[in-house]
């Protein structure tokens, strides 16, 4: 297929775009990848919590400025990460790794019905920031709502290194995911410890569930599902446990995602996304930037 | 009467569902492509009868094979990784397959007018049973009869040195390999022959709703596929039966009473469970050793189990 | 019968083996010592297949088998035992032994071998190395209920169910008392007496000198010291490997 300059320039605006919204992916990659790093364990249920603490941020829409709507949306979303942690994880025993992914299985059933239910299924409208800004460089145009949330997405990324490297609350995490037992008996609180890994995840995922419902422009109970599954995708071509592997592993997803949805077309583009996490496998499987882990 | 003639047919289907994970689960795989399977020997079994107006068991079979052979082809990179990595690259391939089927369109003229699958707007046309005077108590002793004899021979792999060799990987793949077990092949034939059994599962089921699209093989019904042998627990084969039971039972009747929120309480229910009685339903201390990278489970102390692996009895032939 | 010639392995800088040549002879119950750190279950898992060599060779039964994958090296005759044992903790301890005994007829071959010579060969194998471990009145029991000396007698058994004609041990006395050490020896002793040929790594001196014919010693990945037991205990480089130098008197 023969592209002339302009299909080149529509390709690559596309493609920036997507890079934008990857961000929104980093951060879902970023939630998977430290509760498995911490637990060795995996909560599916995470990206619908995310989209949950969107929807119950639409609770103060009408009353605060769009920022503190994404705040909301960032601390319901620790909430919910905390709920979880106590349901799906805390009780059940660590040596079972399938009952809390079963369980993590039903909470994302549990969470997606409910949305369902208390909409009626109706897409809501989700608040956008300088949606009508628009920055032109050079032949692009950059979407302002779009850079708004990618700069989010950074900040985000930035304020977990910062937390996770200089804190002892992120220490002590670092700690506990290595060492439990270790960690324990120099007094670390394992449960506590894990349990803040859960929040902390859960702020992050707000923030994931505003940005996308701001970059998207609505909310609908059908995100759940394509979010889980692109997290885990940014996940695994990330390297599992690595942060740094999440972030740019989520960039190049949402831009692969944009690229095939311009070259082929929406219903075709995830089948790309999937084939791209295949070839990974196939030829990488530590993923971009494989956790220092222990030999088995 | 009709009602539960309806009903047992949607368990007897499931349970087909609920053993190939079952098989797959034995050896320690996590795997959520067991919904794509399905999908694959649904579309092939539907389109053999209603396109090319092949015989039922003629059809079923090739959906069977087909379905084994794709889940060979796959198990062979597929498994190299294992625990989340493997979760994840069965739920991509889960997705490519429904994608794959989503954008399907193929049709032939048959006597009866256009047949075949139609892209977005899905497989219509199945009409083998109707057309050839199936009733519903025909097709429940069809799907049962499958059901007894996947379960048989399951049980006897089970019981027979395969079924050993399997438990041991499921156990400790390092201890197995360094016991000269040759782990590709025992991961790859028990994916295989669990693909095998859910394209089963697919060919019939496609029969009995006549009509079959993409969004009835989401990663959804991939749950559904390993939920039942984890909530029947994975030492026994008729847990899983009871869990389809149990589960299904209750979606279809709870229908008349609590109505739509029947999913939601699903939801609650296997989070309710999976607190309870976190090695399922039916448990017997077979746990997952080293799924995740953490390490080997400790048994829960029962005794020895009775009857089922026990090797006192002749052993069985490979 | 084991050849390891000019092995390395490297992890990033880290040489772990450097340059290691040995040679274990049929029949021999040969020791592998060193202080921690020195190479030995590295060393282990080069010649189980669990690593592969950034250089040299490992040679089995004059075969090559450095690219070979670990249950093909099983296949050949190599069997071992783990430091952390591993066990199939939900299989019974006739299933463990079944497990590893029942591999060596997969397959077309194994299918004829088994028609020819009948099931019951097997079996009766499997039931005399339960009875050589002491645990025929433990059977039905799961492995991971077991003792930890009955786990350790049973990894040794599933060891000899592969068949193997030789065994490495890794660290099997790890943990033990007098006794159990006592009767790790016998047992050791007997395995050779059947006619396998035995790789022990330990650290518990006394046994290795008890039981070995000959000892290998291991420092920074490289070998130092090679002989009998007596040869080995006198090397000036083993006594200094192992507890220092002389500090030079102060003047």
């Amino acid at each position: 297929m023969a592209m002339d300059l302009l299909d080149l320039l529509d390709l690559s605006q596309s493609v920036i775009d997507g890079l934008l919204f990857g961000t929104t992916y980093s951060l879902i990659g970023i939630g998977f990848t430290l509760i498995f790093g911490v637990m060795h364990k995996i909560n599916l249920s995470y990206a619908a919590a995310s989209i949950g603490a969107a929807y119950l941020s639409l609770i103060v829409v009408t009353a605060v400025p769009t920022p503190l709507v994404y705040a909301f949306a960032a601390l319901v979303g620790g909430v919910l990460g905390w709920l979880i942690y106590l349901i799906c994880f805390r009780f059940i025993p660590i040596n079972n790794p399938l009952a809390t992914l079963m369980s993590t299985v039903g909470m994302l059933l549990a969470i997606e019905e409910l949305i369902s239910h208390l909409t009626y299924g109706m897409p809501q409208n989700y608040p956008a920031l300088f949606a009508s800004s628009n920055f032109e460089i050079g032949q692009f145009f950059l979407r302002g709502d779009l850079i708004f949330v990618f700069l989010l997405g950074c900040a985000a990324m930035v304020a977990l290194t910062l937390l996770l490297k200089k804190t002892r609350l992120g220490l002590a995490t670092r700690a506990v995911a290595q060492q439990p037992v270790a960690a324990q008996l120099c007094g670390m609180g394992v449960n506590t410890t894990n349990a803040s890994t859960f929040i902390i995840a859960g702020l992050l995922g707000g923030t994931a569930g505003a940005m996308a419902g701001a970059a998207i422009g609505v909310l609908s109970p059908l995100m759940t599902l394509p979010l889980t599954v692109k997290g885990l995708v940014v996940t695994v071509i990330g390297g599992l446990g690595s942060i740094p592997g999440a972030i740019v592993a989520g960039l190049i997803v949402g831009g692969v995602e944009n690229l095939f949805q311009f070259l082929r077309g929406v219903s075709e583009r995830d089948i790309y996304v999937m084939l791209l996490l295949f070839v990974f496998l196939v030829f990488r499987p530590g993923g971009l930037f494989a956790a220092p882990g222990g030999r088995d | 009467m009709d009602f539960y003639l309806g009903l047992a047919q949607v368990i007897g289907i499931h349970t087909l569902l609920g053993l190939s994970a079952w098989c797959v689960l034995h050896t320690g795989q996590v795997s959520i492509a067991q919904g794509a399977f399905f999908a694959i020997g649904a579309y092939v079994a539907g389109m053999l009868t209603s396109m090319w107006d092949w015989p039922l068991a003629l059809a079923l079979g090739t959906g069977t094979a087909v379905a084994g052979l794709v889940a060979v082809a796959v198990g062979f990179p597929a498994l190299r990784v294992k625990g989340l990595m493997l979760v994840v690259a069965t739920t991509a391939f889960a997705e490519i397959v429904r994608l794959f089927f989503f954008n399907l369109k193929w049709r032939v003229e048959t006597p009866d007018g256009l047949a075949g699958p139609d892209g977005s707007l899905g497989f219509g046309g199945i009409r083998y049973f109707p057309s050839n005077g199936w009733t519903t108590f025909d097709v429940n002793l069809l799907i049962w009869v499958l059901v007894g004899a996947v379960m048989l021979l399951l049980w006897a792999l089970d019981r027979s040195r395969i079924g050993t060799i399997w438990r041991a990987v499921g156990e400790d793949e390092l201890a197995a390999q360094s016991a000269g077990i040759n782990l590709t092949a025992a991961k790859v034939s028990a994916f295989g022959i669990g693909g095998a059994i859910a394209g089963l599962g697919g060919g019939v089921f496609a029969h009995y709703a006549t009509h079959i699209e993409h969004n009835n093989f989401t990663i959804l019904l991939a749950t559904f596929a390993i939920a039942y042998p984890i909530l029947g627990g994975l030492s026994s084969l008729a847990g899983t039966l009871l869990a389809v039971i149990f589960i299904q039972g209750f979606l279809l009747e709870g229908l008349r009473f609590i109505g739509e929120w029947r999913s939601l309480l699903f939801g609650v229910l296997i989070v309710v469970v999976m607190l309870v009685r976190p090695n399922g339903m039916i448990n017997r201390s077979l746990g997952i050793g080293s799924l995740f990278g953490t390490k080997g489970a400790k048994p829960s102390g029962a005794a020895a189990k009775p009857g089922s692996a026990d090797q006192k009895g002749a052993p069985g032939h490979a | 019968m084991l050849e390891l010639r000019n092995l390395s392995r490297h992890f990033g800088g880290v040489k772990a083996v450097d340059t290691l040549d040995l040679t274990v002879r049929k029949g021999e119950i040969l020791g592998l010592i060193g202080p921690n750190g020195s190479g030995k279950s590295t060393t282990v898992n080069l010649i189980t297949g669990v690593y592969q060599p950034t250089a040299g060779t490992v040679s089995f039964k004059g075969q090559d088998i450095s690219q070979r994958a670990p249950h093909q090296r099983c296949e050949l005759g190599l069997a071992r035992t783990f430091q952390n044992i591993r066990l199939f903790g939900h299989l019974t301890v006739w299933q463990n032994l079944w497990a590893a005994r029942v591999v060596r007829e997969t397959g077309w071959a194994g299918f004829k071998q088994r028609w020819l010579s009948g099931a019951a060969a097997a079996r009766e194998e499997a039931e005399a190395l339960l009875v050589f471990g002491d645990l025929a009145h433990k059977r039905d029991m799961l492995a991971g209920n077991l003792a930890f000396g009955e786990q350790r007698r049973l990894e040794l058994i599933r060891a000899a169910a592969s068949g193997a004609e030789l065994l490495l041990l890794d660290e099997p006395a790890a943990g033990m008392n007098a006794e159990e050490i006592n009767d790790l020896d016998n047992r050791i002793r007997s395995l050779r007496d059947q006619g396998r040929t035995i790789l022990l790594i330990e650290h518990h001196m006394e046994l290795v000198m008890e039981v070995c014919d000959r000892v290998a010693v291991l420092n920074f990945g490289r070998k130092i010291a090679e002989g009998t037991p007596a040869q080995v205990q006198a090397d000036a480089q083993v006594r200094a490997a192992y507890l220092g130098t002389e500090e030079p008197a102060a003047a």
